[in-house]
């Protein structure tokens, strides 16, 4: 069924810009104001419902997709290769090494913390030689799309406020999160899909995650992630009521909107006609998401690269698929959460583990988006909130080790979207400790993304209580050697 | 020709008010001749210059002295002539004119860098502003509100002036069905009922609009619309935020919160009772209740947290939200440096927040248990109330008997030896000596001890020895010879509990906190707890005998410390324990390390002893010296000890009736503590008796201590009365002051807001430079004075309000008022807004016949938290149909439909919602089972009331009225009918899509009802429903 949209509801769209965002109602009763002029005058870059008049120079990438590895992932285990540590397994650390860091409340108080070295084979791959470790076979045939950022480093030593000053920049709640702050500056690429979509791995345990990573904070709350479901309605009350059939609603529909054509007659309301918008957007929602969730016309090849878990709704695997589904109709900010690295104990046995799941699906993303020519505009990024420490947390046996929180540093990755490929960047030292060069903060990395994307993060703000907030806080550089 | 009105002329801004010109002299400003002032275009500093000023000037020429540049501060005339930026009169000599004038791109202000530009009107402004000779004002919202209120006139004559000037023309009165539809929601979040209309719109005498107001003030549901309001304020949530995010007990204060509306509380009492009810003399249980708004802000539980960290988050939370909440200041921006915008110092800010700082609380809730974070308040049914006195008389009742009965006793006389009982064991009830064999396994080392070998205790590893369960009201005593190999700040001698911080320490326990011992009964460590320390330090490299003893008697008199044989001088740390010590499965105790806690690292422990009495202090003598107790069932031995510790040894052990009444006692004891244990607790604030220590924080952050500061009010602002105390009752008293220029002015324009949608002052969270200047200064100034003078009578506030000319207008936008003034600044049409998710739920609840309007108590759980992030049952009947403002708030999970209708988080106080229209809101609207189950609720009313029989026309008339509160016209009435005849032949043709649709939720329609009918007049309902109607109010 179509459903045609009058010349005047298309100009009133296309005006509003509204996509599946929505928008605020206070720029309803004025012009909106245009959050900043920026200079590339590239306006026609960026859809109506942009915050930013313009991008503030050529962007690199159109999109993200970022997979967010939330407890932390034991960097020295998988891609910070230090040899040093096998030598002086079970030896103490040094407290010229430590420095008087900060420890959390869970070894802080431990009489002793002897230094751990990795269990796992490390090999180097690629034309890059980058080292990684034998639970990451396939992200190791990918080496040489890879960024791999070794001197990230953070200020928070907790799962709650790491994860929260990655999303929002603050470790403390009420921030809009990263996603949020690109819908509001770059709006929505398709208006039959919201800006920022997130999906989480369903069924995994671990330190709990709260809505507000992907919340607004203080802008308006169409810029809020959309969290697809794994079971049921994939949005919220997508599908009909039981019993109302889709030309039953049509009919209703169209009562609704003559009666409001009726109001518009004797008066243009802003309200009336943003609810005319709302119902019709509404409509075709009910067949965008449908479409954009049914993964039947992917080819074996295709589903066989993501690993056996792809045809299981909410798995790791399935939502890298979907995420490649969603960035191909343009949704700006997909977020994927999966939880479960937080290995305090157990390590040796619960890694393998963590990596089986993730290790093909984040691959084969990468070399699917490749193969469709979309890698050079959508930035892929992998991490967790922070590292996780050299020394043994608990009792050290021959079996069994945990690794405590570590915000000094740790590593992630990054493909695609303007990154340098295939090289590494910043180093820590042999303890897998300290950064020893180049390090990149947290706000720093924040700046760079947005810079990615055709943003200057000291310019993409939001005026409340009384001031310019912006996601970086008052702080960030540009990293600009990973910059291809 | 500029005049816009923004000035009543008595506040003329350049005339010579003895106000203006105190404040003049206040700051340090110099004031334009008399000549200047009375040029027409005179150029106002308040709503011209310091917004320019503000907004591309103060980050580094303003109040905060680390960002200045150049040592130039342009927020005050002094130091900017003195720099030679202004020289007031003379534009060509003044240096700012020089720089934003400037086309040399390294001299230009503001710099390139800041990407901040001044246009030409701005600059023009500027350098007009200095040859006018730079006038400065203080800021308008710190100058106090006119004293000399203008009785005579109206909140119209205010509006009626700015619209004569402005030439705009106000709109006629909206019809009567839809101001009664208007002032309804407005006042209790629910639409008017049928009978409620047709009431009004019978009413012909000149009373019946303020008659309709008087009903909706009276009624219930209005306490319940205000509190809606106030709980995003007071950012209330039934859990405890942050990342676990536990359920926890705080809905009586959102009751205390309806209640007070109801009773139409004045806003002072309301907010004194809620900042330092507990501070107020013979403070009632209510008033203390009151003061859980300090308390809900998100709290932390997250395992290895660092305590401190957010015990300092937490007060600055409190200052945070009483800056937002009652004087409209972001107070918090201070926190890392001198507000850049507004005269408020950091220091400043942790004076505020050292009012904040003085109660007993940790910074981590307890993971292990369910105890409630201190300090708390009892909340006994009346029940248990009446229970309790009686109990806590047994109590004391026993004790004097017990006590007239050890008194007694004639030492000479009583002979032990026949009276001891024959099932008295003077054995340990269990123990760990080190010596036998199985103890090498233990962990730590074994090293020579007192008597045999000893633990050398490795820090990270306990030895456990039990059991060891003791109740609060059951006496018990610890035996141990311990070593300490070096000062220790901290270290777990021995403890029984789940654990540190993760159990706020419930339990008992032995530590050493600063090199001395220290013992405590914990039922939540800080604030309900007996704990006492030694006056001396445990010696270095030496074994020392320490016994602990406990009475049952929950205080910390009871609780002994002995050391080598003697009573150990110690002081009361904490003697507040109310309730339970146990939890959970823990029935030893370990010795020498607690998870997550500092372990006795390299101590020595042996001869590790457990009684389930207190031992007497013959006893521990003779533990002392390695003598068995058992000695003391020899008479002989008995009658060699001193007088003292002979009767104490005696009531113990021999007099019958001693031993009567102390079992007795135990037994009035343990029936009062289970009573305690079971009555429900509330977090609240209770003072400490000396104030904590508290800092500026460098940059913020909690471990930087800098300058020791103590509680103060800002500069800026009228100072606090000398008589009145430094702590949060005297902060109460200050807010509430008459000439507090921020509280009443705050207070109406958010009321003014609740009924206009927008603001006087648009920016309701910031009254300070960076936020908008009023539209109607002279109104507001009006209506704040007004509300202060009727006593800060909210009721009254509202009713003005609501009965002004203004608020009754329609809402349609005439002519081209939709062009010259689009946002309805000037009034001239009445408010029309996007409803409330509150309001659009209970409005679909209330027409559907299906709401349940029980008054207060726990939260509900509707269907929409079925699909919350973390997905939360539903309740069965009631609680689906509760209004919105009791619908069960998880900070980490929010009600998802009333989210994307816009609700606040609840993270941090909100005094403003942002509203959007997004297409996930239709989503919910027409989909969600709330509102398809209420369509049919209301299209089953309707039928019932027009009869089955009844043409559709009717059917649909009715309906209509009902949900939208007035009647269709013919147009809409025929679109209306005609979906009507369409959906019926779908539904006639398809009867198991019939089934199908009136099986969505617990409703069902009668029996007598036909059910094709029901289905069809119910997707009528959803259409009305979701139209503008019903959603905007108009």
């Amino acid at each position: 069924m179509s459903f045609d949209i009058p010349g005047s509801r298309r100009q009133f769209l296309n005006h509003f810009g509204m996509g599946l965002g929505g928008m605020a109602l206070a720029d309803l009763m004025s012009t909106p104001a245009a959050a900043n002029v920026g200079d590339a005058g590239d306006r026609k870059s960026l859809p109506e419902n942009a915050a930013l008049a313009a991008l503030h120079h050529a962007p690199r990438a159109k999109r993200v997709i970022y997979l967010f590895q939330a407890g932390a992932p034991s960097q020295m285990d998988l891609l910070d290769h230090k040899p040093l540590l096998n030598e002086l397994h079970g030896t103490q650390l040094p407290d010229e090494v430590r420095g008087g860091q900060r420890l959390t409340g869970m070894s802080g108080n431990q009489s002793s913390l002897p230094l751990v070295g990795s269990p796992f084979q490390f090999a180097q791959h690629g034309q890059s030689g980058a080292w990684m470790s034998e639970l990451l076979p396939h992200t190791a045939k990918i080496a040489d799309e890879l960024c791999i950022v070794k001197s990230m480093y953070t200020e928070a030593i907790n799962h709650g406020p790491g994860v929260t000053f990655l999303q929002s920049g603050s470790q403390l709640p009420g921030r809009p999160s990263m996603g949020a702050w690109l819908s509001y500056g770059l709006g929505a690429e398709n208006e039959n899909l919201p800006a920022f979509v997130v999906l989480l791995t369903k069924n995994k345990g671990g330190q709990p995650l709260a809505a507000r990573l992907w919340g607004s904070g203080f802008l308006p709350s169409e810029h809020q992630g959309v969290r697809f479901r794994s079971a049921g309605d994939p949005v919220l009350y997508l599908r009909n009521p039981a019993g109302v059939k889709a030309p039953g609603r049509r009919r209703m529909l169209d009562a609704m909107n003559e009666l409001h054509q009726l109001k518009l007659e004797s008066e243009s309301d802003p309200y009336v006609e943003a609810r005319i918008a709302q119902h019709e957007l509404a409509f075709r929602m009910q067949m965008s998401i449908p479409d954009v969730t049914d993964i039947s016309g992917e080819s074996q090849a295709t589903l066989d690269s993501y690993g056996p878990d792809v045809g299981e709704n909410g798995t790791f695997a399935s939502n890298c698929l979907l995420a490649r589904r969603l960035a191909e109709r343009g949704v700006r900010f997909i977020q994927l959460y999966h939880q479960g690295w937080d290995q305090h104990g157990g390590l040796p046995k619960q890694l393998p583990v963590q990596c089986k799941e993730t290790d093909q699906p984040a691959s084969a993303l990468v070399r699917d988006l490749k193969a469709r020519g979309m890698l050079d505009e959508t930035l892929v990024v992998w991490g967790g909130e922070f590292g996780r420490t050299n020394y043994c947390q608990g009792t050290l046996t021959a079996n069994n080790f945990g690794r405590d929180h570590h915000p000094r540093c740790f590593t992630m990755w990054m493909a695609g979207g303007g990154v340098r490929p295939g090289v590494s960047y910043g180093e820590t030292d042999e303890y897998g400790y300290n950064v020893v060069a180049d390090p990149v903060h947290v706000h720093d990395f924040q700046a760079t993304l947005l810079h990615l994307l055709g943003i200057d993060h000291e310019r993409l703000t939001y005026r409340y209580q009384g001031r310019q907030f912006r996601l970086t806080d008052v702080h960030g550089q540009l990293i600009q050697p990973i910059l291809a | 020709m500029h005049k816009t009105g923004f000035h009543h002329d008595k506040n003329n801004a350049g005339s010579q008010q003895p106000i203006a010109f105190l404040l003049s002299l206040l700051v340090g400003i110099a004031w334009a001749s008399a000549a200047v002032a009375e040029e027409a275009d005179l150029i106002r500093f308040n709503e011209q210059i310091r917004p320019i000023l503000s907004e591309n000037c103060f980050e580094c020429h303003g109040p905060d002295p680390e960002s200045r540049a150049a040592d130039l501060r342009l927020d005050q005339l002094e130091n900017a002539v003195d720099y030679g930026a202004i020289v007031p009169g003379q534009p060509d000599e003044s240096v700012l004119v020089e720089r934003i004038l400037s086309d040399d791109i390294d001299m230009v202000m503001p710099p390139e860098e800041s990407h901040k530009t001044l246009n030409e009107h701005q600059k023009h402004l500027l350098t007009e502003w200095i040859r006018q000779g730079a006038n400065y004002q203080l800021h308008w919202s710190f100058e106090p509100i006119p004293a000399d209120r203008d009785e005579s006139r109206t909140v119209d004559n205010f509006i009626d002036e700015t619209l004569r000037e402005k030439s705009l023309t106000p709109s006629p009165s909206a019809s009567p069905e839809r101001w009664l539809r208007r002032v309804t929601l407005d006042l209790t979040g629910l639409p008017p009922t049928l009978a409620e209309i047709d009431a009004f719109l019978t009413d012909d005498s000149t009373e019946a609009k303020a008659k309709v107001v008087d009903r909706l003030l009276a009624s219930t549901a209005y306490g319940e619309r205000m509190a809606a309001e106030w709980l995003d304020v007071a950012r209330y949530s039934d859990t405890y935020g942050y990342q676990v995010d536990r359920d926890r007990f705080v809905w009586p204060w959102r009751d205390w919160v309806i209640d007070a509306f109801n009773r139409n509380l004045p806003y002072d009492e309301f907010i004194i009772e809620q900042l330092a009810g507990d501070l107020l003399p013979d403070a009632t249980e209510d008033q203390i209740l009151a003061t859980t708004f300090n308390r809900l802000h998100p709290q932390k539980v997250e395992g290895g947290s660092v305590e401190e960290e957010f015990r300092v988050e937490y007060v600055i939370d409190r200052a945070q939200t009483a800056s937002t909440a009652f004087m409209g200041l972001t107070f918090e921006c201070a926190r890392c440096h001198d507000h850049k915008f507004d005269p408020l110092t950091q220091k400043e800010f942790f004076q505020l927040n050292a009012f904040f700082a003085n109660i007993n609380e940790a910074g981590l809730y307890s993971f292990h248990t369910n105890s409630i974070p201190t300090p708390t308040l009892r909340l006994p049914t009346d029940d248990q109330r009446e229970q309790l006195a009686g109990a806590r008389q047994a109590v004391a009742d026993a004790e004097a008997k017990h006590s007239a009965a050890v008194n007694a006793i004639d030492i000479e006389t009583t002979s032990a030896g026949n009276n001891l009982s024959s099932q008295l064991s003077f054995l340990s009830t269990a123990s760990q000596n080190f010596d036998e064999e199985a103890a090498k396994k233990l962990p730590g080392e074994r090293v020579d001890g007192v008597r045999g070998s000893a633990a050398r205790l490795s820090g990270d590893a306990g030895v456990s020895v039990g059991p060891a369960d003791f109740r609060r009201w059951q006496p018990f005593s610890v035996s141990l010879w311990l070593q300490t190999p070096d000062v220790k700040d901290r270290a777990v001698v021995f403890h029984h509990s789940l654990g540190w911080t993760d159990a706020a320490s419930r339990g008992y326990q032995l530590l050493i906190e600063d090199g001395k011992l220290s013992a405590s009964l914990i039922h939540y460590w800080p604030g309900n707890a007996i704990s006492i320390r030694t006056h001396t330090d445990v010696p270095i490299g030496q074994w020392q005998h320490v016994v602990i003893t406990y009475d049952g008697s929950s205080r910390a008199a009871g609780l002994q410390m002995f050391i080598d044989g003697k009573l150990a001088e110690c002081e009361i740390v904490e003697d507040s324990l109310t309730k339970e010590i146990t939890a959970g499965k823990q029935h030893n105790i370990t010795i020498g390390e607690r998870t997550r806690d500092r372990g006795f690292t390299d101590g020595l422990v042996d001869e590790f002893e457990v009684y389930d009495r207190r031992l007497t202090s013959a006893e521990v003598a003779l533990r002392f010296q390695h003598e068995s107790l058992e000695c003391l069932e020899s008479p002989d031995a008995i009658s060699e000890l001193p007088g003292r510790h002979r009767r104490e040894f005696l009531a113990a052990y021999a007099d019958e009736s001693c031993r009567e009444s102390l079992a007795q006692l135990a037994a009035a004891r343990e029936k009062r503590d289970v009573l305690l244990d079971s009555i429900d607790e509330i977090m609240v604030m209770r003072e400490l008796p000396e104030p904590r220590d508290t800092y500026v924080l460098g940059r913020g952050v909690y471990d930087q201590h800098q300058e020791r500061v103590s509680p103060a009010t800002p500069a800026v602002l009228p100072a606090m009365a000398d008589d009145e105390p430094r702590n949060r009752l005297g902060l109460a008293h200050w807010l509430t002051n008459p000439d507090h220029p921020l509280t009443a002015r705050v207070a109406v324009n958010r009321y003014w807001q609740l009924l206009f949608g927008r603001g006087l002052v648009v920016t309701t969270e910031d009254f300070g430079n960076q936020g908008s200047p009023p539209s109607h200064p002279a109104l507001l100034d009006w209506l704040a004075r007004g509300f202060i003078d009727s006593g800060w009578d909210v009721k009254e506030l509202l009713k003005t309000l609501v009965l002004s000319k203004a608020y009754q207008r329609d809402s349609v936008a005439t002519g081209d008022a939709r062009q010259t003034d689009p946002e309805n600044i000037w009034l001239a049409r009445g408010p029309a807004a996007p409803l409330t998710a509150e309001m659009i739920r209970d409005s679909a609840l209330a027409n559907s016949g299906l709401m349940v309007g029980k008054v207060g108590g726990p939260p509900a759980r509707p269907y929409e938290l079925a699909v919350a992030f973390k997905p939360v049952k539903p309740d069965k009947g009631a609680g689906l149909y509760r209004r919105s403002l009791y619908t069960y708030w998880k900070r980490t999970s929010p009600a998802p439909v009333m989210l994307v209708l816009d609700a606040s988080m609840r993270d941090v106080c909100r005094v403003r919602r942002e509203r959007t229209s997004s297409p996930l809101q239709a989503m919910v609207l027409l989909n969600g089972p709330q509102y398809v189950e209420a369509a049919q609720g209301a299209a089953s009313e309707v039928l019932q009331d027009v009869g089955g029989d009844a043409d559709e026309d009717r059917q649909v008339e009715r309906l209509f009225q009902l949900l939208t509160s007035r009647l269709p016209t013919e147009r809409e009435k025929t679109i209306l009918t005609s979906l009507y005849q369409d959906q019926q032949q779908m539904f006639a043709a398809d009867r198991k899509a019939v089934d199908e649709y009136l099986q969505m939720g617990e409703f069902e329609p009668g029996d007598r009802l036909d059910k094709v009918d029901v289905a069809t007049l119910s997707i009528v309902a959803q259409a009305i429903m979701n139209l503008d109607d019903c959603l905007i109010k108009r």
